[in-house]
């Protein structure tokens, strides 16, 4: 193998023999360059291989011929090896996105490029703290050449303050190193590490100086404004090696160094660290130039690692793991979005709109966002998920808070801007050039995220059976790269991969598990029904599939996980599907935003209750029952986490737009389908917090409270809207209230009642969504004052809609009556009066907007440009009858589901079950037949509608302006339409309670976060001299806090 | 080690120096004296360093007629530190200069040397 202190002599020899080259010659500088840093990977490549395949051991290099302090020495071990690995391929990349910048520059640049990169080997190799000192310095001294790669003001003026900043810090480092000596005695940093310089004060100090400056290298938040304006103001392609490459180097030394303090050390880096981390995260959430924001992130996401460096101590053997993890997907995200940034060249993060005219780099964009997040199946998710468990076992609990409210304060601006690239308007935007050297360095990145994700899945605790999480997303993978194809073709192979999954999963389940054989039967079938509806669609649709799977691959996923990674990785799967098939609506940027805000809120709070469980109690799903320590904490947590997924009030403000706001037949699917998952969650926690012993939880009875007032709430709003889908939104925000109060009651009847509401809100939902949803794409209109008279246009639509409501609304005979029964039988044996009131009510209001979507709609005046209008496509009729049938069958037999379901429960709830003979149900305080009701108010319609339909022969048909237009005027409805704000006097009564005092709360908490955002990043005022101030007054609170 | 000892006086004289490096560095706002009170904080940091490897009454570290291999770690100065400041004077040369090609590059810019005009990126 060949020594790695030939890194460092090539290098040079190359510098120094581009030096001879004439004149013209700056093309082959570079290609010479080029293939140096090649030679150089190809180095730590073998060395790497042979520390991870083979059996090589950590290896010193003495130069000189003597041994340490009277010479420099080099180590090069698994870390080291690594590390050069990522610096050089990343640098061999950075030099040809840079390759045109540099030959026009000349080849002093291309020199200057190689010893940047040589500097950086040496940094991570050299086991001399002098010797580190100096090829900081050159590294110092290679980016201020960098800089002024880009040659304007800015780009001088920040490099100037970079020169006071790094002057002042490699100062301070050196004054620690002499001291160092002179209390050690020698330079060798295992010297330093034995020496146990905390002992002496000055050995202290001398120290405290070493890794102060070190630290303040990473750019700490405040001391860090020099370094934002660098990134912001130079070229992309540097930034990119700054925020990737330099930062390894230092983060390296800064772990080689650390050892030499004692465990407060190690507290304080964690205690800056993650100052760093929250702070620069807040600060970048009013950031607008993407080269700025990113420098934010950069920061933040180093101050993250730093922390983890200084967690070190009580990470045990994940540390290496977790660090590793989370810093590649920093290293690869970071670079690739500095990367497409130079592509794109934009100052505001608003013109990344363009992007979106290659599909490819949104892709490629998405993929980084996603990986800096910590979203499945990027390294990140998997780092991060250890970091959390591992936290938690040692017992640092309010460290886990700190951690997510900073990932958090990134997500808010990185999907501010991920949304900003998907939707807005691009017309206006200058075309951009593609040059393949810019883009291959972006891809090469870019599938790396996916494979090392892939591979960081083996190092994880509880991922041995991952394969069948993996199998469908390759399966995914294929689909997008089957993009090309019409909608059509990608729709059956869609349809084909659902239904085999589901024939997998299925079957097997009803034996083992009813619970999730419903809620699998829900997602998977309900899956393969509402992609029906997509055959409607014309041309390719694209990324439409994709996204659509990895929704439905993450609800299959929740229903056969096992453990809580394998839940968690689901879920988060389940929110990336359906936040990008979300944002697909036309006007749905703002909704997709406050829904993945939501949901990322709640998977947090989800993942911390997981790691506190997990401290108590192991990985698996049953580790949530019986915890001993701190149970409420941890059930509360995740109870708000699951309910920011079935919107209940107060969670609820992203849904109205986001479900209304979709595709026709996304709607449905994140309607009737995706909420669902959030009560699978609740379920899962109730059971875990003891079915029917939990009865009396002061939980349940807080979350009975808010479903009672959600489903009043949700149901009143549903009766003001104008607009169908928004109406249905709001309906569905009702109807979970009911599903959550029904399963807080926790008895065997309340749980029924929940099921039952669950399986019927999934059947009546995916009915009234589709239905309405392809009427919309008939009229172009989400309206109903626009619409009107359409019964006879469109029959199959006016049925559909008129037994979802039926169903909806729970009067006889269909399904949404034996939901009814059930719950109230529910409500008085658990003698919740208050709350059942409460419920009733909300209940009679349902009728009122279910009233409103068969008249406004349907009944009244057909309007003009309706006239020739169809009726709904034939793709969505397939799925929304099919599911009438499911509705008819589940009202005629209701036994057939509940009988099974109420066996599953008796396990659980023993106590009050319902008997059954044969389909007559029975409780304490009366009985019901389902299959009777329906044949009595079958024979009862029949009759009424024959005796109807003879009477109707002897009416006279009144065409529609046979007389008058009835008062409406058909080209103006809202003025006249008795269907425009149809309940004013009701709203006038009792509309306060859906003012939109919640929508206000959020509102005004996003706006104070951005105020405090934009007070606080004043104090990087631009001037070189304040930043150097903050250098020295971050140094000094340094050491007032240590000694 | 007295209050007057040669080493004392060096080492006081160096942190003056340093103190004094960073008050120009933190007050002027002429970019040319700022980048003379980094000179100051250089040669203050490279005057403790030498003062560190003094050792009274001892001699050059050569070997040689006058210093026999075996007494030389008692009769010489330490080596160490005085290669270190070679080292640390080249790179703060270096500094220095890449320093004032940038306020050359400013003062064209901008015809003026105050620092409070080059504030265009911020926040």
């Amino acid at each position: 193998m060949i020594s790695p202190i030939h890194i460092i002599s090539i290098s040079l020899g190359v510098a120094f023999a581009i030096g001879f080259l004439g004149k013209n010659s700056n093309k082959l500088s570079a290609v010479i360059m080029l293939l140096t840093i090649g030679i150089l990977t190809f180095i730590s490549a073998q060395w790497a291989q042979a520390f991870y395949f083979g059996n090589q051991e950590t290896v010193q290099i003495f130069t000189a011929g003597y041994k340490p302090p009277f010479s420099i020495n080099l180590q090069i071990g698994v870390s080291e090896s690594i590390i050069i690995l990522l610096i050089n391929s990343i640098g061999l990349l950075g030099g040809i996105y840079l390759f045109d910048t540099l030959v026009k520059t000349g080849k002093n640049a291309v020199v200057v490029y190689l010893i940047f990169i040589m500097s950086l080997n040496q940094v991570v190799l050299t086991q001399d703290i002098f010797n580190l000192f100096v090829f900081l310095e050159i590294q110092s001294i290679a980016t201020a050449g960098l800089i002024v790669l880009e040659r304007n003001r800015n780009s001088i003026s920040s490099g100037f303050k970079y020169m006071i900043a790094t002057g002042i810090i490699s100062s301070l480092l050196l004054i620690g190193i002499v001291f160092g000596y002179y209390f050690t005695g020698s330079l060798n940093i295992a010297d330093f590490i034995q020496a146990n310089m905390m002992l002496s004060k000055g050995g202290a100090v001398a120290l405290f100086l070493i890794l102060a400056s070190l630290l303040l290298e990473l750019k700490p938040f405040p001391a860090n404004g020099w370094a934002l304006d660098v990134y912001e103001s130079i070229k992309p392609g540097t930034s990119a090696m700054l925020s990737a490459a330099s930062a390894s180097a230092v983060l390296f030394a800064l772990y080689k160094v650390l050892p030499a303090g004692n465990p407060q050390t190690f507290e304080i880096v964690l205690g800056f660290g993650l100052i760093t981390f929250v702070g620069s995260n807040l600060l970048g959430i009013k950031q607008t130039n993407p080269q700025r924001l990113l420098g934010y992130s950069s920061v933040g996401q180093i101050g993250l690692i730093v922390a983890i460096l200084g967690m070190k101590p009580f990470l045990g053997e994940k540390f290496t793991f977790i660090a590793i993890a989370i810093f590649i997907s920093h290293f690869l995200a970071k670079a690739g979005l500095f990367w497409l940034s130079g592509i794109i060249k934009a100052d505001n993060i608003r013109d990344w709109a363009n992007l979106r005219k290659k599909p490819f780099l949104l892709v490629l964009f998405g993929t980084f966002v996603f990986t800096l997040i910590g979203f499945p199946p990027f390294p990140s998710f998997f780092g991060k998920w250890e970091l959390i468990m591992q936290l938690s076992q040692s017992g640092y609990w309010y460290l886990v808070g700190v951690i997510l409210l900073g990932s958090f304060f990134e997500g808010i601006y990185l999907f501010k801007w991920l949304g900003y690239a998907i939707k807005l308007d691009n017309v206006n935007l200058p075309e951009f050039n593609i040059n393949w050297k810019k883009i291959i360095p972006v891809a090469i990145v870019g599938v790396l995220t996916y494979l090392a994700g892939y591979y960081s899945s083996f190092f994880t605790t509880g991922t041995e059976h991952f394969e069948k999480f993996f199998v469908p997303l390759f399966f995914i993978a294929i689909l997008y790269f089957l993009d090309f194809l019409p909608n059509f073709v990608k729709n059956i192979i869609a349809i084909a991969g659902m239904s085999y999954y589901g024939y997998i999963l299925l079957p097997g389940l009803y034996e083992t598990d009813l619970l999730r054989f419903i809620f699998g039967a829900i997602f998977i079938v309900g899956g393969v029904l509402t992609l029906i509806a997509g055959f409607t669609y014309k041309g390719q649709r694209k990324g439409f599939h994709p996204a659509a799977l990895m929704m439905f691959a993450g609800l299959g996923g929740i229903i056969q996980a096992s453990n809580m990674i394998e839940f968690f990785f689901s879920w988060e799967m389940m929110t990336l599907g359906s936040y990008i098939l979300i944002i697909r609506g036309k006007k749905s940027m703002p909704h997709g935003l406050s829904y993945m805000l939501f949901s990322l809120a709640g998977a947090y709070l989800i993942l911390a209750a997981f790691g506190f469980t997990f401290s108590q109690n192991g990985i698996s799903l049953e580790a949530l029952k019986g915890l001993a320590f701190a149970p409420n904490l941890i059930y509360g947590l995740l109870a708000v986490g699951f309910m920011t997924k079935t919107a209940s009030l107060g969670l609820h403000i992203w849904l109205p737009g986001a479900h209304a706001e979709a595709e026709s037949d996304v709607s449905p699917m994140v309607s009737a389908i995706l909420l669902k998952a959030g009560v699978f969650g609740l379920i899962i926690l109730f059971l875990s917090m003891g079915a029917e012993a939990a009865g009396q939880n002061s939980i349940l009875y807080l979350l009975g409270w808010l479903g009672a007032i959600t489903a009043l709430v949700g149901n009143t709003a549903a009766s003001f809207q104008e607009d169908a889908k928004k109406l249905l939104a709001y309906s569905s925000i009702g109807q979970l209230g009911y599903i959550l109060f029904a399963f807080s009651i926790m008895t065997h009847l309340g749980w029924l009642a929940g099921f039952t509401y669950s399986i019927n809100h999934f059947l009546f939902k995916a009915v009234l969504f589709l239905a309405i949803g392809a009427v919309v794409l008939r009229l172009k209109t989400h309206n109903m004052y626009e619409m009107g008279g359409l019964i006879k246009r469109m029959p199959f639509a006016f049925i559909a809609v008129l037994i979802g409501i039926i169903t909806l609304s729970g009067v006889p005979p269909l399904s949404g009556f034996a939901g009814k029964w059930l719950f109230y039988n529910a409500v008085i044996e658990k003698g919740w009066y208050f709350q059942g009131t409460i419920v009733f009510f909300a209940g009679t209001i349902a009728f009122l907007y279910s009233f409103r979507l068969i008249h406004s709609i349907f009944l009244g005046q057909l309007k003009d440009n309706h006239r020739t209008v169809k009726d709904i496509s034939i793709w969505f009729i397939i799925p929304i009858y099919t599911l009438i049938i499911g509705i008819m069958i589940f009202s005629a037999r209701p036994d057939l589901i509940l009988k099974p379901i109420g066996n599953f429960l008796m396990p659980y709830f023993p106590t009050d079950a319902l008997s059954w003979t044969d389909t007559m149900a029975k409780t304490r305080l009366g009985y019901w037949d389902g299959t009777w009701v329906m044949i009595i108010i079958g024979i009862m319609f029949s009759l009424i509608f024959a005796w109807l339909f003879i009477l109707s022969r002897k009416a006279t048909k009144v065409e529609q302006f046979n007389i008058a237009y009835s008062g409406e005027r058909p080209e103006r409805p809202e003025t006249t339409h008795m269907a425009h704000n149809i309940y004013a006097g009701f709203n006038k009564a009792v509309g306060f309670i859906v003012t939109p005092n919640i929508s206000k709360f959020w509102a005004s908490a996003s706006e104070n976060l951005d105020g405090a955002a934009g007070y606080f990043r004043r104090i990087y005022n631009g001037n070189g001299q304040t930043y150097a101030l903050h250098i020295i007054i971050y140094t000094l609170a340094m050491y007032l806090m240590i000694f | 080690m007295s209050y007057f000892s040669l080493e004392y006086i060096a080492m006081i004289t160096g942190f003056l120096l340093i103190v004094l490096g960073i008050w120009a560095i933190l007050t002027y706002k002429n970019l040319l004296k700022i980048v003379i009170g980094f000179s100051l904080f250089d040669t203050g940091i490279n005057i403790i360093i030498v003062s560190i490897a003094y050792v009274k009454n001892s001699t050059a570290p050569i070997i040689d007629s006058a210093v026999s291999l075996k007494d030389a770690v008692n009769k010489i100065a330490d080596p160490v530190p005085q290669a270190l400041v070679l080292t640390s004077i080249v790179i703060g040369l270096g500094v220095t200069a890449l320093m004032l090609a940038y306020v050359l590059k400013l003062y064209q810019d901008k015809k003026t040397l105050d620092i409070e005009s080059f504030t265009d990126l911020k926040w």
